[in-house]
């Protein structure tokens, strides 16, 4: 608090007081009283003043500054309340009930927002184990139909399949008791599980995946890293460049065929995983050589609901992949790095913490 | 025939799972009374059990515990909870494998086939044979007529996949999952590349017709 907003703030006050002075001056004078004797009053009563209004600002300036000490040395800002000293005064005892009634209440809207968010994902997260069982019932009876019919149904089960895992993690990545577990896991094997859990997809949508130098043992939660690495390759496989024949068979109506680059009949689409270490990290990159991401829109993809120009022109993109990328490995020290050439390729780096780092955790 | 439990309490996932592994070739028996599991499994001594996690009477993980006081019979989990703890706590409790819902059916019937193999003492031959021509995948290699090329690891694969199917049309689709199943990812394309070189192979060893295409169906041996 400056002087000045003091001053401000008791400016009725002084006003009042320097009236009645003046009028009292004035109502001596005119009554007889010698103006040494008013001169000596006022000199006497002035310094007086002075001071009084002096102390109570430096008391009200150090109360408000215990007070903003408290709260910017509390971490959970709201308890404010319940740190700071009684109040001595009537006055402020009333305004500070007043503002404790407002805290519990505000305590009780955070906790039932808390439990009701709480018993929701709770509710997402059974659900989702729920649905896998007529999913998973789904898949054998489409195994046992007629083959095309079988193959198309068990691609529309596979996109069903990976919403719901979406749904799960990005509960997961919400709840504050996140429940993960880092332990020391193979590389290969995450890369490994990751493949075999979208090998449908990848292999309906005519992959090659290379793997070299894979041979890495990471601190990592393998469910986790394998949700994020699935992530991108189901983005590699969404986004590689169509050939002529898949092109016209996408797009019925053909209206943008011209601006999509389309691989021509021999080029292969490729998804590299490889993996390099240095004592600290191992660098696990995923590149693959789809149709890119226009540079314009680089900043957006970790944003959440993102689509961007390639997700309209291909459909059924969520926006959500990337984001939940972010997230999760946010949470789980991972560092991750997109780049991309427009109508080249894109090259995702996840950089795992190759020792224990259980301070950081 | 190999008999494989199935406990699972979702009765269109039991169903289709016993209508799925009768038509692979193995013998399902489906549990649907859930209270005296043990006595069923000590009864009926499957080679293999299915069992799921989240089960009415008793849960998964005790009941594994029990079914591996009196026997050792691979056990495979199936289930929908899929979290790092619920792996550990399965695989501990002495589970051979562990498959999360929905799984893809191919995968599901590879791990079968594995943990089966695993448990079987019989020993596979190694060095597959068929019309002349010899494999040894160890050393990379097939001989025919005295002469022996050198195969790549994909090569090696497709050919051991024809011989195990010999007689059979091996589609291109059932070679990419055969690939795939030993950690070869590899398109359509790379496979046609891979067939003709192999052909090629095959060809300075003095067996020009090994492998037959069926046109529109795939390959025959």
């Amino acid at each position: 608090m400056t002087f000045h907003e003091f001053i401000s703030d008791h400016l009725g006050k002084i006003i009042l007081e320097i009236l009645v002075m003046t009028s009292l001056s004035v109502i001596l004078l005119t009554t007889g009283t010698q103006s040494g004797v008013i001169v000596l009053l006022l000199v006497i009563l002035l310094p007086i003043g002075i001071t009084v209004y002096v102390i109570d600002f430096i008391k009200c300036r150090s109360h408000l500054k215990e007070l903003e000490n408290i709260m910017s040395g509390l971490d959970q800002k709201y308890l404010f309340i319940e740190c700071i000293p009684q109040p001595r005064t009537a006055y402020e005892r009333r305004l500070f009930s007043l503002m404790r009634a407002s805290y519990k209440s505000m305590l009780g809207a955070v906790s039932d927002a808390r439990s009701a968010g709480r018993e929701y994902r709770e509710y997402i997260e059974s659900w989702v184990h729920e649905i896998k069982s007529p999913i998973t019932a789904a898949k054998l009876i489409s195994h046992s139909l007629e083959a095309e019919a079988g193959r198309r149904l068990t691609q529309e089960l596979i996109q069903i399949e990976a919403h719901v895992e979406r749904a799960l993690f990005y509960a997961r990545a919400e709840s504050p008791e996140q429940d993960f577990i880092i332990r020391e896991v193979s590389l290969e094997e995450i890369v490994s599980k990751t493949i075999e859990t979208y090998r449908t997809l990848l292999m309906q949508s005519n992959m090659r995946i290379e793997t070299e130098n894979l041979n890495h043992q990471i601190y990592t939660d393998i469910k986790w890293a394998c949700f994020i690495l699935g992530q991108l390759l189901q983005n590699a496989a969404r986004y590689k460049k169509l050939s002529s024949v898949e092109l016209q068979d996408s797009l019925g109506e053909s209206e943008v065929c011209q601006e999509i680059p389309h691989a021509s009949k021999n080029d292969v689409c490729v998804i590299n995983i490889s993996a390099i270490s240095d004592a600290r990290f191992v660098v696990l990159t995923v590149s693959d050589n789809g149709i890119g991401i226009p540079p314009h829109e680089m900043p957006r993809v970790f944003d959440r609901g993102f689509t961007g120009s390639n997700g309209r022109s291909r459909g059924g993109s969520t926006g959500m992949g990337l984001y939940l990328c972010r997230k999760l490995s946010n949470v789980l020290n991972i560092d991750l790095q997109i780049t991309s050439v427009w109508q080249e390729g894109t090259q995702v780096t996840l950089s795992f913490p190759a020792k224990a780092n259980l301070t950081k955790m | 025939m190999q008999k494989i439990m199935i406990i699972e309490d979702d009765k269109a996932v039991r169903e289709e799972l016993s209508l799925l592994l009768e038509n692979e070739g193995y013998h399902p028996i489906p549990v649907t009374a859930f209270h005296n599991i043990t006595q069923q499994a000590a009864r009926e001594m499957p080679d293999l059990i299915l069992l799921d996690l989240g089960l009415p009477e008793q849960d998964g993980l005790s009941l594994c515990a029990d079914l591996r006081r009196s026997s050792d019979t691979p056990i495979i989990f199936v289930t929908s909870h899929d979290s790092t703890a619920d792996e550990l706590a399965a695989l501990s409790m002495g589970g051979d494998d562990y498959i999360t819902k929905p799984y893809n059916i191919p995968l599901l019937l590879t791990r079968i086939k594995v943990v089966l193999r695993r448990s079987s003492p019989k020993i596979t031959a190694d060095s597959p044979e068929y019309n002349g021509l010899k494999l040894n995948p160890a050393k990379g290699t097939a001989t025919a007529n005295g002469h022996t090329a050198e195969l790549t690891r994909n090569e090696i694969q497709i050919v051991a996949h024809l011989i195990a199917h010999a007689g059979e049309i091996v589609s291109r689709a059932d070679l990419i999952e055969a690939l795939w199943d030993n950690k070869i990812y590899i398109d359509d394309n790379t496979l046609s590349v891979n067939i003709t070189r192999l052909r090629s192979k095959l060809d300075e060893l003095g067996l020009p017709d090994f492998i037959k295409t069926r046109r529109g169906l795939g390959y025959q041996i």
